[in-house]
């Protein structure tokens, strides 16, 4: 099957790592464990706050622009052009962000670990076998 | 090589130089807007990474990318609303494109107009995983980085965070070098004596006292909206949701809830009552039991605050045991007490007249390591019984207790931790023949049970020899009230009668704590038996010990759950280690049980190679254990089990408090279904998981998704490893939820736990889970390739499972 649950790093040269590896384990000590549960509060807390504060937000209406829906993206004008290599399990995405009422687009590489890059794959493909 | 590294330290570190450790790579780091300081993306040896390391302790929330990282210069908000909080933002894809935007978990990612779109909210995916940004957001720094860089550890990086609140341009240098944390004493092996022995217990149960109340009491939850009923016995019941809910709560019936008015439209109020429904597959309200009808403003329904009331008693009896351990030499026989202190005496056999026949009326027959441990323990005056799962444990003691009792040494006090167990116990007692009473605390007095008939409360309601009383009772129920000479008599007459069934009684049961009860103040006990022992502290297990105790049976088994202890300090020192496992330790020999009825064979050949070291036999064949006509794919026709790979992404549940795993939940619900098509009975299945998040929306999941019958799946009990401990379904799938590459697997970590989770089965098992990630824990690591060697690790849709050929990871070594 699809092994795509790799870790960072775990590809690497085993040998040659190692050691370092070993040094860069957690350290479980009292003040990891207060963090940790001080973050678990802080997500409550804010999911809470959130929850209770009855938000009135616009109607959401985020249209797709024509020339990102537009396979060949050829017209598209992106913040960052800088062609990077696209590794094997990792998808091509575009990150849609807002300066302003200007919208902008940035090339963001998704790894096939994210559950929708792999939905979008494997929606592709099997377009693709159509 | 060294004067390279040094340089590294020197040379003058650029201003987006991560505040910890000073790693700069601009992908890699992020600015925290509030402070204005820049944090990389690494753990170094913590838990998260800085950034996410600093938001937490310094309460900030927005945060900006640099310029010159893959993103270019971006505050991180939700495309809609505009909301910064990075705790709450997340990503969601096109349904159809490869776009994704920002948006906030509440309200934008959930409005429903979304579904019609073109963005597929389901698919939503929090930016901070595993405390880290999401890798592909911000770049992790490599670990060859991460190890030039400077080490922080977690304690540092609490004192500078408390630094930078004085002195924000503090550094790492200016911390001087870390104290160290005062610790309690540890528990020994062996004590000198009994006041050594309450010197070291004493402090440990006032920490974990401490702790339980802070706990509770930071329990408070307000906005509460609440449904009003009316209960058989007149009292009132409010039915309301907890949304905080979350492991370490741990709510149970009886628990005391304290429920407020706070609002406007009645004066303000506040009422105790008992808890007589915890959130379960029926739903997930919880219900109270008033302890009062008076001025209940049941015309109200919103704006009501709960508080969790806190109660001492059961620290304040096991205090009282040690002490009375302590200072009365008369409260337990002089050769139990130097056993119990680990000291070297000369065994002593007790004399006892051996029965013809070992097996007791009405109970099934015993086999022969049953009545070999029937026999052992007569004759000795302590003894450690081990019970596998399904080895006959509680019908092995009930047999004693009958046996103990009809050797006249008086009264017999049978106890165990939970109530469960008591219940489970009291029951088999009772078809012995023997005069039981069932003890149960005056809180508990409400829940029903199999065995409430026993219970003194209502046996003391059929005592027809007391007419006055029962007068003043029916008086009592019938106005709730009585004048107070009334009542006066009333609580006298209720007292003797109670003494006089207590008296009378052949066996007391009751929970360990609960033998601290003042009705028993004043009685011994020469034969006492505690089942489940090893799930109580010792100092839990001295409570009814200490009533006299000549002969003690400890039954209980130290391959499963042991004894909870919520205080980490507490547990570390010692605490939650049971008396049996220190007797075991200290050299004393349980006696095993062998022979499991409960699991079919291919089931149990793990646990049993595992944990007990091969020992157990089968009482039942496989054609014992199967079930024809069954709908699932097993992948050997001859094993009902297999290991269901699934790589879900975990997330924190929407209460914040837990975890859950939703690509696991629909596989559960898919399974579930294919049993209940398969015509198996809905109460026969059990689904086991660690999280109370995936708990909540496993239920959620199958009522709104599952097609078949909502009722059915409502008599699916979904629960945790615990509550299922001492219990068996037909069938059980268990949703192992955690996939996070760096923070382990939890609670899945202790293997007495997943020796629980694996022996529940009766006919069939099928672990849904992440074999990548749980393969780095070495148990599980066996597990899976246990399963892989059976051929019965597989992937794919259910209707096509094919063997999965993934790698496992190399298991870590077991740190602790
Ligand atoms: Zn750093
Ligand atoms: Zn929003
Ligand atoms: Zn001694």
């Amino acid at each position: 099957g699809d092994d795509v649950m790799e870790s960072a790093g775990e590809e690497e040269d085993e040998d040659q790592v190692l050691h370092l590896k070993n040094t860069l384990k957690v350290v479980k000590c009292a003040e990891d464990d207060d963090f940790m549960a001080a973050f678990d509060k802080m997500m409550v807390d804010n999911i809470q706050a959130r929850n209770n504060e009855n938000l009135k937000v616009p109607q959401l209406d985020i249209a797709l622009p024509m020339h990102i829906t537009d396979r060949n993206k050829k017209t598209a004008t992106y913040v960052t052009d800088v062609e990077e290599p696209v590794e094997d399990n990792a998808i091509k995405f575009v990150l849609m962000t807002r300066k302003g009422n200007k919208q902008q687009f940035t090339k963001l590489n998704v790894p096939i670990s994210a559950e929708f890059a792999a939905t979008y794959k494997e929606r592709e493909r099997a377009e693709m076998a159509e | 090589e060294e004067e390279e590294e040094e340089q590294f330290y020197m040379k003058d570190l650029p201003k987006h130089a991560c505040s910890y450790c000073g790693i700069h790579d601009p992908g890699c780091v992020v600015f925290c807007n509030t402070t204005k300081k820049w944090f990389c993306n690494g753990r170094g040896n913590t838990s998260g990474s800085h950034i996410i390391n600093h938001l937490v302790r310094a309460k900030a929330k927005e945060v900006t990318l640099h310029k010159d990282g893959p993103l270019g210069e971006t505050v991180l908000e939700c495309y809609n609303c505009g909301c910064r909080n990075v705790f709450l933002l997340g990503f969601i894809p096109a349904k159809a494109d490869s776009v994704v935007v920002l948006l906030c978990r509440q309200p934008c990612a959930t409005l429903t107009n979304l579904k019609d779109m073109n963005w597929d909210p389901n698919q939503w995916q929090p930016l901070i995983q595993d405390r880290q940004f999401l890798s592909w957001l911000v770049k992790v720094p490599t670990d060859q980085d991460q190890m030039r860089a400077r080490q922080v550890s977690a304690q540092q990086i609490n004192k500078l965070e408390e630094l930078w609140k004085d002195n924000p341009d503090a550094t790492l240098e200016d911390l001087e070098k870390p104290g160290v944390d005062e610790e309690p004493q540890q528990v020994l092996l062996r004590y000198d004596d009994a006041y050594q022995y309450q010197n070291i217990f004493g402090p440990l149960v006032k920490l974990e006292a401490d702790y339980d109340k802070k706990l509770k009491e930071s329990q408070t939850q307000d906005n509460i909206v609440v449904k009003w009923d009316v209960g058989l016995n007149k009292k009132r019941i409010a039915y309301f949701n907890l949304p905080k809910a979350n492991e370490e709560m741990k709510l149970m019936h009886g628990d005391e809830l304290r429920l407020r008015y706070m609002g406007e439209l009645h004066k303000p109020w506040s009422g105790v009552g008992h808890v007589i429904k915890i959130p379960d597959n029926h739903g997930d309200e919880v219900a109270i039991e008033l302890k009062s009808n008076a001025g209940v403003p049941t015309e109200c329904t919103h704006n009501f605050v709960v508080d969790f009331v806190w109660k001492s008693t059961s620290f304040d009896r096991m205090q009282a045991a040690l002490k009375t351990f302590a200072v009365d030499e008369t409260s337990v026989w002089g050769y139990i007490y130097h056993k119990l202190l680990g000291h070297e005496v000369e065994d002593v056999v007790i004399k006892c007249q051996l029965p013809k026949r070992f097996s007791a009326p009405n109970l099934p027959e015993l086999n022969h390591s049953q009545v070999y441990a029937v026999k052992t323990v007569l004759q000795r005056p302590l003894s450690l019984i081990q019970g596998p799962p399904g080895t006959g444990k509680t019908v092995t003691s009930a047999t004693i207790v009958y046996h103990l009792s009809k050797q006249n040494n008086g009264q017999v006090l049978v106890c165990a931790p939970s109530n469960i167990a008591v219940d489970q116990l009291t029951e088999k007692i009772h078809k012995t023949g023997l005069k039981v009473v069932r003890l149960c605390a005056k809180s508990r007095e409400a829940i029903d049970s199999p065995v409430s008939f026993l219970a003194l409360h209502n046996q003391i309601r059929s005592m027809e020899s007391v007419p006055e009383l029962q007068k003043l009772q029916q008086l009592k129920d019938e106005t709730g009230e009585l004048s107070s000479t009334d009542e006066k008599r009333y609580r006298s007459l209720k007292k003797q009668c109670e003494k006089e069934l207590l008296q009378h009684a052949d066996v007391i049961c009751c929970t360990c704590v609960g033998a601290g009860d003042p009705r028993l103040a004043k009685m011994h006990f020469r034969s006492v038996l505690i089942d489940e022992s090893t799930q109580a502290t010792e100092p839990e297990c001295m409570i009814p010990v200490i009533l006299g105790c000549r002969q003690l049976i400890l039954v209980g088994d130290h391959c499963q759950l042991g004894p909870v202890v919520m205080c980490k300090k507490a547990a570390r020192a010692g605490l939650s280690q049971s008396l049996f496992e220190r007797l075991v330790v200290l050299g004393i020999r349980p006696i095993r049980l062998q022979v499991q009825y409960r699991m079919h064979p291919a089931l149990s050949a793990f646990p049993s190679n595992i944990f007990y070291e091969g020992s157990l036999q089968n009482g039942v064949s496989p054609a014992d254990r199967t079930r024809k006509g069954l709908d699932i794919p097993w992948p050997q026709a001859d094993k009902p089990m297999f290991f269901y790979t699934t790589s879900g992404q975990e997330e924190i549940s929407s209460s914040g408090t837990s975890y859950l795993n939703r690509t696991e939940a629909a596989n559960v619900e898919k399974i579930g279904t294919r049993f209940l098509r398969s015509n198996v009975k809905p109460e026969q299945i059990g689904i086991i998981t660690p999280y109370e998040g995936q708990r909540a929306y496993i239920v959620q999941y199958m009522q709104y998704s599952g097609s078949l019958n909502k009722k059915l799946y409502q008599e699916i009990e979904v629960a945790s490893v615990d509550a299922f401990q001492g219990r068996e379904k037909d069938f059980i799938i268990l949703s192992c939820v955690r996939s996070n590459e760096h923070q382990g697997i939890g609670f899945l970590n202790d293997p007495r736990r997943l020796n629980v989770a694996l022996t529940r089965a009766r006919y069939g098992i099928i672990i849904v889970g992440n074999p990548k990630v749980l393969s780095k824990q070495p148990l599980w690591n066996h597990l899976l390739t246990y399963y892989k060697e059976q051929k019965c690790l597989v992937e794919g849709p259910l209707n096509n499972l094919k063997e999965s050929l993934i790698q496992f990871s190399k298991p870590r070594k077991l740190v602790n």
